[in-house]
Formats: structure tokens, sequence, C-alpha cells
């Protein structure tokens, strides 16, 4: 089974839950286990939530667009923006064995996408930042 | 994202329900931040309606523990769903905080 599908989300924190709900109809369609849904929601956002927050600096409305697709259980999804370049994979790795008072705030996003994919790349393409994960989710 | 807030013998209990993101996380933020600021040592936190989190929620816990633990304060988290577990889990959160699978476990723990 394949399927490919467009989603566009505003640059608003506001529209996460909205897009939860479209990966979740995805999911639903291609009988993806809810195990391999919740875990693409939550490397999405992660994404997503970092592009709303640092990419834009002109306080204007931008589009970025989720492309889902799934072929014989392989997921691959890209996150397009037209922000400022910025490479997320650049940062740091978080020390998750630090006890509280050492932990710093913050950081998390990317290493939970990383995490939750099997593999993530980040291309520049023209004036457009493109962050493609992919991972595996057998059809049940 | 609905909080509810019940208090007794001295435990102050947050439910939260629903979906923690970047979007509202900052609600959950100042709610028991403000708990904090207002003498409460000991919190529970209830996720057993929590549906969703994301790392700007993790973020939140961080903050209360961080706030509560040069006070004296004591902070447990009670009835995490499986999906939410495994984001505490991959972020190195379950080593980290006090997590116990009932209210009343958690309660007794502060």
């Amino acid at each position: 089974m394949s399927e490919q599908t467009t989603l566009t989300v505003r640059n608003d924190l506001s529209e996460l839950e909205r897009l939860g709900e479209l990966i979740d109809a995805f999911g639903a369609r291609n009988g993806l286990p809810a195990k391999a849904v919740f875990e693409l929601k939550v490397a999405v956002d992660e994404v997503v939530t970092n592009v709303i927050s640092y990419a834009y600096d002109d306080g204007g409305e931008h589009e970025i667009v989720v492309r889902l697709s799934l072929d014989a259980g392989e997921l691959s999804i890209e996150v397009e923006d037209d922000g400022q370049p910025f490479n997320p994979l650049a940062a740091a790795e978080p020390d998750v064995d630090q006890p509280v008072e050492d932990r710093p705030i913050g950081g998390l996003g990317i290493h939970l996408a990383r995490k939750l994919t099997d593999r993530l790349e980040y291309r520049r393409q023209g004036n457009k930042n493109v962050l493609v994960m992919r991972k595996t989710a057998r059809s049940m | 994202m609905d909080i509810s807030e019940t208090k007794s013998g001295g435990i102050v209990i947050l439910g939260v329900k629903g979906r923690i993101d970047a979007s509202n996380a900052s609600t959950l933020e100042q709610k028991a931040l403000a708990l904090i600021d207002g003498g409460e040592r000991r919190l529970v936190l209830d996720l057993a309606q929590l549906d969703y989190i994301s790392s700007a929620g993790l973020r939140v816990l961080l903050m209360v523990a961080k706030r509560l633990t040069p006070r004296d304060g004591k902070l447990a988290i009670a009835s995490l769903r499986d999906q939410v577990k495994e984001v505490f889990d991959i972020a190195g959160f379950s080593s980290i905080f006090k997590i116990y699978p009932t209210q009343k476990d958690a309660v007794a723990a502060v």
C-alpha cells in the first residue's frame, strides 16, 4: 500500500493540534500501529515547533508544508519551510543522564525527533529548509 | 488542555487532560509556578488523562522541579499512559522524576 499526503500549516503554534489530528487521520487511513502514529506525531510536532519558533523574524504569516508518504511500511516525512537557513541537526545532543539541577531547559525537541525516527536529514533547497525523516511503520 | 486542581492535607494535585504542546505549555507552567511561589511545596501531577506531550511539556516539568528543589519541595508524577511514558523514557525523564503508577502512590510519596 502506498499513500502520499501533503499537509499545510501556518507558522502559528495553535496549528499543532490540527497537525496532530491530520497525522492521526493519515495513520488511521493506512492502518498504522498506534505507537508508530504517536511517535510520528511527536517527531513532526518537534520539527514544526522549531520552525515556527525560530525560522522567521519578519513577524509575517508563512506556510509550512509537511509531506507524508508511506510505501511498503516505510514512512518518509518532509517538513519544508521558507524561513532563514537553519540546520537543526547541527545542535548538540543533550545529556539525558544529568540530574534535574543540571539539566538545561530546552534542547530536547530535536533529540526526541531523532530518537523517534530512524533517520533525519537536512538540506537547504533554494530558499527553503527541508528536513526529511524516515521511519519504519509496518501496517497491521 | 484542561487542568484540574485539588488540595488536601497540604498536597496540591494537578490533573492535566488532553494535550501539552508548545501552544499551551505556558498555561501549565504559570499555574504550577504560581502555586510554588504562593508557598505550595508538595505537588502531584496526575497525567492519567494526558493523551499527548511534546518537549514543550517536558520543559515545564523541568522548570517546576528546578523551582521546587531548592525550596525543599517535592514533586511526584502519577499515572503515565504508555505513549506519554515512552516520551519520558527517551528524554531521560523517567530516571530524574519520581513517577508512580497511581495518584494514591504519588500522594504518599510527597
